[in-house]
């Protein structure tokens, strides 16, 4: 709580002495309605509340916070039921009993000073170019209580983050850093979309107990800080990056032990490891077309083994991993797009509970009509390695300026060993609403 | 021969086209003194856009837009300010004045924190809900002579003021789908050279829409529109344009026009 209150304090003497000229404040209220399928049950019923307010200052700067107040009444999807071990105190959201979620999203300064344009504070950082499935936007870790289904704008957890950027003639330099050691929100065991692929999570034997213990987090604050920069630019058409950072996979990794104290246990101890990532991205147009693409190379990877004569349960492996993507724009008021991704285990071994080369395939086809009030559309991902796969189709309607009205159908299907077959009885019918004021 | 030839040009002058070609100025030329009104090297405004549906639902977004010529070259961005849900929503232009070059034109959408290339070639789609095209948002108030082939085929009044009207056609079949237009007559005000009102057919002969700038006054020595009413005849659907706080004088800043700043907001 002291480092808490220290960090705010600190976060307001960068703006001290400057004098708000302008406020500005609005908020989106959500109202979601989930209905399962198999079995039929109610999913999700929740209430958000996302208050959001901005001062500007004479001498230039901003300051933006937002937050969000979510109440969720069906047990799987309540705040209970998602591990908060990824979390640092700086970051963690205050919880009210068991559905009640209050989180400090964003709240940073924004500054531009001669070249240099400033942004300090807990932030969104997003790198990439990809839809619907992540290559090089790691910067900030995810929650995955909803697996992938919520916005990434929603699942992706703000870290606390030294962002600045100079313009270097037709360059743009970021550079970050972030002593924030908050990592991905992973599903408890009761949770609604809990991991139970073997591609994800160990696969105890039968008579086997389980032990998960608390995660071994990273813990100084300078040297465990992230840091990253990319460089960014247009040329002739094509817009350009060069990605590099050095983190903590925001993914932990599951160590597993067994022992037989008396009976058999497997102790499995999420540990977080280091990992650099170096990549880049580009995009460009080409008449009705837009081509873009990202590749991200990370030296050391952990997966699930499979063989239990490793070590830990698990393997090192570098990864490169790159996504193609194609845009259409050809017919009226129609968007269509095609995603091809692959990642490849240069360091493979056949223990490795998931393929050398895993390929997933994404197609979205959108139109709006009716002066773009009503919006109709379709995402469909892939996984070519175990068939397995997700749709959903979505349509929204704007009734009026500040209030939308949608639907949304997730249907998993594939086996249950698959990173989306696992999901396979979680399919769900959305209805929901979103007033802005 | 000499009394037949004679006969044939005075009852080719006769022809009402040719009468008309007398009388008017020719369209190109037309055309060419609209796109050489002064426009200001820089311009900001304030930008309110009424829309409403056959219904009488109206919807209205608050934006804040800012043009700026660079040589030959144009860049235009606009920046969403209300309502809520599409706050902060960026759409930024290059228009390169080479025909052959295609412009480069990026969209922000916050709720992918992204700034996303967006092809140029879909410029008879119409821009965010409004009823006018991306093609017509990029001229703005200037006319397009690559795209159409004109002539002047009368006078008439619009909005109170002596116009030429000027019949467009599109160039080709396939400039006229990528437009959505089949034809466009436009209603020229001669001593300002500033198109007062256009008539639009859809490419099947259909009247589709009208569109009428008013509140026509100069600012800073530069006449300028505060108003454009669009009024959609296949939809019912009708937007209104509303400029204000419009500045010639204090300058653009280049970064404006930069994907950084559409990312960063105003």
């Amino acid at each position: 709580m002291k480092r808490k209150i220290a960090l705010i304090v600190l976060f307001l003497s960068v703006i001290q002495g400057a004098q708000a000229a302008d406020s500005e404040v609005g908020s989106l209220l959500t109202a979601r309605y989930g209905y399962g399928f198999d079995p039929q049950r109610v999913q999700s019923l929740e209430l958000t509340w996302a208050p959001e307010i901005r001062w500007d200052w004479e001498s230039g700067g901003r300051l933006t916070g937002t937050a969000r107040l979510r109440s969720e009444f069906e047990t799987g999807m309540q705040p209970s039921a998602i591990e908060t071990g990824g979390y640092s105190s700086f970051s963690r959201a205050a919880t009210a009993g068991e559905s009640i979620e209050l989180a400090l999203r964003e709240l940073y300064f924004e500054k531009q000073s001669g070249d240099w344009y400033m942004v300090l504070g807990k932030q969104q950082v997003v790198w990439g170019k990809a839809d619907g499935l992540k290559v090089l936007d790691v910067v900030d870790p995810q929650s995955f209580r909803e697996f992938i289904l919520e916005d990434f704008d929603e699942s992706r957890i703000p870290l606390w983050t030294v962002n600045l950027e100079r313009e270097i003639q037709d360059w743009t330099l970021q550079l970050l850093w972030s002593p924030d050691q908050t990592y991905n929100a992973l599903p408890k065991s009761d949770a609604e979309y809990v991991f139970t692929s073997p591609r994800l999570v160990p696969q105890a034997a039968s008579g086997v107990e389980v032990q998960l213990q608390k995660p071994v987090r990273p813990n100084n604050i300078l040297v465990d800080s992230d840091a990253g920069l990319r460089l960014s630019g247009f040329f002739d058409g094509w817009d350009l990056s060069l990605n590099y950072l050095y983190q903590y996979d925001n993914q932990p990794v599951l160590h597993q032990n067994v022992g037989f104290v008396p009976t058999p246990v497997a102790v499995i101890t999420p540990r977080y490891h280091r990992t650099h990532v170096v990549g880049g991205t580009f995009s460009s147009a080409f008449g009705d077309w837009v081509a873009r693409g990202e590749l991200g190379y990370f030296t050391d990877h952990y997966f699930i083994e499979t063989d239990s004569g490793v070590a830990g349960g698990v393997a090192k492996s570098e990864e490169l991993t790159y996504v193609l993507g194609i845009d259409w724009s050809g017919l009226t008021d129609t968007f269509v797009s095609a995603q091809f991704f692959q990642s490849w285990l240069p360091g493979y071994s056949t223990g490795i509970a998931r393929p050398e080369l895993d390929t997933n395939l994404t197609f979205l086809i959108r139109r709006d009509i009716n002066n773009d009030t009503l919006s109709m559309g379709l995402l469909w991902i892939a996984n070519t390695n175990d068939g397995d796969g997700l749709v959903r189709p979505k349509v929204s309607y704007d009734l009026q300026d500040d209030l939308r009205v949608w639907s949304e159908v997730d249907v998993f299907y594939g086996d249950r060993k698959g990173v989306f077959g696992q999901f396979n009885k979680k399919s769900r019918v959305l209805f929901g609403a979103e007033l802005g004021f | 021969m000499k009394k037949q030839v004679f006969l044939m040009v005075l009852v080719s002058l006769m022809m009402p086209e040719n009468l008309i070609a007398a009388k008017f100025p020719n369209g190109g030329w037309v055309a060419e003194k609209i796109n050489a009104r002064d426009e200001g090297v820089a311009v900001s405004r304030t930008l309110v856009m009424e829309m409403t549906d056959r219904h009488g639902k109206k919807r209205t977004r608050k934006t804040k837009a800012f043009r700026k010529y660079y040589g030959p070259e144009k860049r235009t961005v606009i920046f969403y300010l209300e309502p809520r849900n599409v706050k902060d929503t960026g759409f930024l232009t290059w228009d390169y004045r080479d025909a052959g070059k295609e412009d480069d034109q990026w969209l922000y959408l916050p709720a992918l924190r992204k700034v996303r290339r967006v092809s140029a070639s879909d410029r008879g789609d119409y821009f965010l809900g409004t009823d006018l095209t991306y093609e017509d948002i990029k001229l703005e108030t200037r006319v397009s002579t690559e795209d159409y082939k004109r002539r002047t085929v009368g006078e008439g009044r619009a909005d109170g003021h002596r116009c030429l009207i000027v019949e467009a056609t599109p160039v080709s079949d396939e400039v006229a789908k990528e437009l959505g237009y089949g034809k466009v007559e436009q209603w020229v005000d001669s001593e300002i050279w500033f198109v007062r009102k256009s008539k639009f057919w859809d490419t099947n002969g259909n009247p589709l829409k009208t569109v009428s700038a008013r509140d026509i006054r100069k600012v800073q020595g530069i006449w300028t529109q505060h108003e454009i009413d669009v009024e959609n005849d296949k939809t019912g659907h009708s937007t209104k344009f509303l400029f204000s706080d419009v500045d010639y004088k204090s300058g653009v800043p280049d970064k404006f026009f930069t994907q950084n700043t559409l990312r960063r907001g105003l």
